[in-house]
């Protein structure tokens, strides 16, 4: 509309306006010309000095008369707009068809996208394509996740299950090199699911001075859409592990719905919720909890079921991977004298569990009791002296000890277990812990989620009780999950019996969470669970002394497992991504059939030093059994990290085992897992994207148009500037909005005049 | 001081908790010619000269001359999960202390029997079976770990026991779910009498050896209870 109203006025096209030179084609009747309006102007403001009128309107009538005569004589210099047009025939221009699965979404006037590529650029004699070749020789290329060159109509699949806008910008480009280009058209919704920015891509093209004219295929927002939109689960988690992870809900059209959602293990069934829909254009966060309880690597669906009219329903549905481990997990807990919470924290943990708890506690002065060992040498020496024996834990718990108990030496044990080893640290409420038993000022106080004030103590032989509930942000975690739902765990909390407490925690660490607090009989709230991540690890504090209230107290019923539930999340959430001497990472946990997945391993020593020098192979086990050994080799910029590609061929899983060597002895070993599979993530987010192709467009010296309103491309392409051109001269002077200044201007002099009472 | 009323408010410390049981105890006219019933034996001295033991030689922290005194059906009893009855020859109990002291049991409590001889033995198997039908009482040897979770009772001798002129003194224990590789849930000194020892351990009227032996024993059931 816009555009159209520029022509009008102005006779030419805005990219004629922003391509060309603007200049004068003055001569010697100009000149003469100029004087005669000099005279004009000098007669004019002469005339107005004295009259009628007051002084105000006086000076208007002369400005308006003035501004005719500025006109004139503008037009008197005959204004021209120099531009370089494309000579037709000569130059070249590259096509980009977007090809991918989003392309099939029908929201035109119940059209796919599709249907405006196949009618404007299916064959030579159609539409755009028709208006494009009469000017350019055209080079068409379909795009998904690279682009290839498309000759024929039934090229066009729209089967891509990607769009990388960027590389397909960059590889036609490369494809064009050396040849006249006028400059670049893609036809596209916009929808880029490459994890790289397209800004190398457009780098690449102002480099060479590129346009792309850009064609923007789809409506800026569906009307009745469901999407599961973010979904953030942990890669790996212990067997039997409850979690609780945050879906991420969008819609449009289904304002305060209630849907199903439900969470899928491969098909079976784990959870299952309805939930009201948040208002359109607000993304809403449902906690989901779920418990995984097979091994091997799972892949869990959260989805939605589609509702009547939905435009695309695939994106009702996300996927993610998790890798379910079933292995032994050893946590370490030091206990610093006899007592009954000790017993009934290693009573929630039954025998086979995937958590061992291997406690060693001290029951008079230097006697100590040691439960859950290896063998006859575990804890022999009491707390571990050395790194790698402290290391070899995956979590640490400190009861009732006073810190005295340790070496300066040991303190800072702990503290590098947390912080190097990324290690899960737990200390827990006791008349020896915290401020109480002396750690103010010790490594340890350092990574503690808690500030201690030894200034600010219990006062001895006074406890205080409490009744204990989950904070806000403790609801959503799994540790505070006692009922079936967040409705039942509500309740069950407030009919929990209150505990007792003998360490006073006045504040917390800035980066710290407190997950539940507690209220005394003073109606003070004092934090009872703290969480903060500290370096590669992670801490908490447990303030209560006695949390086996839950469990005996005479309101809880035999078969109540509340107790157990709590200790067993509390302690699995503190080994949980707790990192091996061999930790792999990969950076994408599917890849197309035919890519390489990029595999990194951290690998580390013993007591948690980075191993440069390993000889590290990951054996890749293939979907179809055929195994392959890859070499892995250090990045030479991080640390103890190496990686490697690993290339796939037939879609499914691939098993990646990982061993790290040094001097002929095993560092350690970890097992990965990835999908090769085509994704889904054209279907989400899969409005058209005005602002990524407008982005294109204006960086790169194109235009962007919307796919309704392409009339004057063709047009637009012959005035890039790149290529075989002739240079056209276009005169201003007679455009329509010369003619409609001159007539407004003259109207409203006469209308001030009528106005004024100076006609 | 009043015995039937609790004293030790639970503040997180161990607190000596007996079991309190009747009917059938005439307090008036007690049956054994004095006016203490059976469960009352050796109390408080016992309990609290146990008690100074226990502090003086664990870490563990404790009351020291406060205990409770407890019915089985009291749900202040959940806050003492180690529990101690004497004299469990003469123990009858009603409906509710019956669950109560199951309830306690199941749910991690553990308690210590003493004080009996001869065919008192047989009450308190049939007592126990009503509470726990699961499992029976074992007679533990020397080798289990409540005989090594503090002090080291490398062999139990069955002449040793206070009552030894009834008969052997044996050690019986019941198994969380009859499964020896579980916790034991109670203990009983057949033919022995813990109690009595520690009573009269600052008096000089027991030998010295019977009361250090005895006080072993506590502390190693009250380790044990407190660890597994």
């Amino acid at each position: 509309m816009l555009d159209a109203l520029f022509r009008f006025f102005f006779d030419l096209s805005p990219i004629v306006f922003s391509q060309g030179e603007f200049r004068f084609a003055a001569s010697t009747g100009s000149y003469v010309a100029a004087a005669a309006v000099a005279v004009a102007a000098a007669l004019t403001i002469l005339a107005y000095r004295k009259g009628h009128g007051r002084a105000g309107q006086r000076i208007t009538l002369a400005a308006i008369r003035l501004a005719i005569l500025a006109i004139i004589l503008v037009c008197m210099f005959r204004p021209l707009l120099v531009v370089r047009a494309a000579v037709p025939q000569q130059n070249f221009l590259g096509v980009l068809l977007d090809d991918s699965r989003s392309m099939q979404i029908a929201d035109v006037d119940g059209q796919p996208r599709a249907s405006f590529v196949k009618g404007e650029f299916g064959a030579n004699d159609r539409g755009l394509l028709k208006a494009l070749s009469d000017r350019f020789t055209v080079r068409t290329f379909r795009f998904s996740s690279a682009a290839t060159r498309t000759t024929q109509e039934s090229d066009l699949t729209f089967g891509g299950s990607q769009s990388r806008l960027g590389a397909a910008l960059s590889g036609v480009r490369q494809e064009l090199a050396g040849l006249p280009v006028a400059g670049l058209v893609m036809v596209s919704d916009g929808a880029d699911t490459a994890d790289a920015a397209l800004g190398e891509a457009i780098l690449g093209l102002k480099a060479e001075n590129l346009p792309v004219f850009t064609i923007g295929v789809g409506r800026e927002t569906l009307s009745k859409d469901i999407q599961v939109g973010r979904v953030v689960t942990p890669k790996t988690a212990l067997k039997g592990t409850t979690l609780m992870v945050d879906v991420v809900l969008s819609q449009s059209g289904f304002d305060g719905q209630k849907v199903t959602l439900d969470v899928e293990d491969e098909g079976t069934l784990v959870s299952t919720q309805q939930v009201s829909l948040p208002n359109a254009g607000t993304p809403a966060s449902i906690p989901v909890r779920f418990t995984v309880n097979e091994p091997g690597p799972r892949v869990l669906r959260f989805k939605v079921t589609p509702q009547a009219g939905e435009l695309v329903t695939e994106n009702n549905a996300r996927e993610a991977l998790i890798d379910v481990r079933d292995r032994k997990e050893k946590i370490l807990y030091f206990e610093g004298e006899p007592r009954y919470e000790y017993k009934f924290i290693r009573r929630a943990i039954p025998e086979g569990d995937n958590l061992i708890v291997t406690s060693l506690i001290r029951t008079a002065d230097n006697k100590y009791m040691r439960q859950g060992v290896d063998g006859p040498d575990e804890l022999i020496a009491a707390f571990p002296k050395t790194r790698e024996e402290l290391f070899s834990y995956r979590s640490l718990v400190i009861g009732s000890l006073e810190a005295a108990a340790m070496t300066g030496d040991q303190l800072k044990m702990i503290s590098e277990f947390v912080d190097r080893r990324g290690g899960g640290l737990l200390m827990l409420g006791g008349p020896r812990a915290f401020a109480e038993g002396g750690w103010t000022g010790t490594a340890v106080a350092d990574v503690l989620p808690v500030v201690l004030d030894r200034s600010r103590l219990q006062p001895k032989g006074t406890v205080m009780r409490l009744t204990i509930k989950p904070t806000r942000a403790g609801a959503g975690t799994a540790v505070t999950q006692l009922g079936a739902n967040e409705q039942a765990s509500a309740e069950k909390w407030s009919k929990l019996p209150s505990v007792t407490a003998v360490n006073r925690i006045d504040a917390v660490k800035p980066g710290a969470t407190v997950l539940l607090m507690g209220t005394d009989e003073s109606r003070a709230e004092r934090p009872m669970l703290i969480f903060q991540r500290y370096g590669r690890g992670k801490t908490f504090a447990f303030l209560p002394q006695d949390s086996w209230n839950w469990q005996m107290d005479a309101s809880i019923a035999v078969d109540d497992l509340t107790h157990e539930n709590y200790w067993r999340q509390l302690l699995r959430w503190l080994v949980d991504g707790v990192p091996d001497q061999v930790e792999p990472a990969l950076t994408t946990e599917r890849v197309e059939p035919g890519e390489g997945a990029t595999l990194t391993a951290n690998v580390v020593d013993p007591s948690f030093v980075e191993l440069n020098d390993a000889a590290v192979m990951a054996t890749v086990t293939a979907p179809d059994g055929t195994v392959s050994d890859v070499p892995m080799s250090w990045d030479g910029e991080h640390a103890g990290q190496y990686s490697a590609t690993i290339p796939t061929k037939a879609p499914g899983w691939y098993e990646a085992k990982i061993d790290a060597t040094r001097a002929g002895k095993s560092v350690g070993s970890a097992v990965t897992h990835f999908r090769a599979a085509p994704g889904d993530a054209e279907y989400f987010d899969a409005t058209m994207h005005a602002g990524t192709l407008r982005r294109i467009a204006d960086e790169t010296g194109g235009r962007f148009y919307d796919a309704a309103n392409t009339s004057t491309l063709a047009d637009d392409l012959r005035y890039t500037g790149r290529g075989v051109t002739s240079v056209e001269e276009h005169e201003l002077w007679h455009m329509p909005i010369v003619l409609f200044l001159l007539v407004g201007l003259l109207c409203a002099e006469w209308g001030y005049r009528r106005v004024v009472g100076l006609a | 001081m009043d015995p039937l009323e609790p004293r030790a408010e639970y503040d997180g410390r161990f607190a000596f908790t007996r079991i309190r049981v009747g009917p059938g105890v005439d307090l008036a006219n007690g049956r054994f010619g004095r006016r203490e019933p059976p469960w009352m034996h050796d109390f408080p001295r016992a309990d609290f000269h146990f008690l100074k033991i226990l502090s003086e030689l664990t870490f563990l922290k404790t009351f020291i001359d406060q205990g409770n005194i407890l019915t089985l059906d009291d749900p202040d009893l959940a806050k003492f999960p180690i529990a101690y009855m004497s004299e469990p020859g003469f123990w009858v109990m009603n409906d509710a202390e019956l669950a109560g002291l199951r309830n306690y049991l199941l749910k991690g409590g553990f308690i210590i029997f003493d004080d009996f001889r001869g065919n008192h033995v047989d009450n308190l198997v049939v007592q126990m079976r009503r509470v726990y039908p699961e499992a029976p009482f074992v007679k533990l040897d020397a080798t289990h770990p409540i005989f090594h979770s503090f002090f080291e009772i490398n062999a139990l001798d069955p002449r040793s026991g206070y009552y030894a002129q009834m008969g052997d003194t044996e050690w019986l224990g019941i198994y969380e779910d009859n499964d020896p590789r579980k916790r034991l849930i109670a203990i009983a000194n057949n033919n022995h009498d813990l109690g009595e020892l520690w009573e009269f351990s600052d008096t000089g009227y027991v030998p010295v050896d019977l009361s250090n032996e005895a006080y072993k024993f506590g502390v190693n059931y009250v380790m044990y209870a407190m660890t597994h």
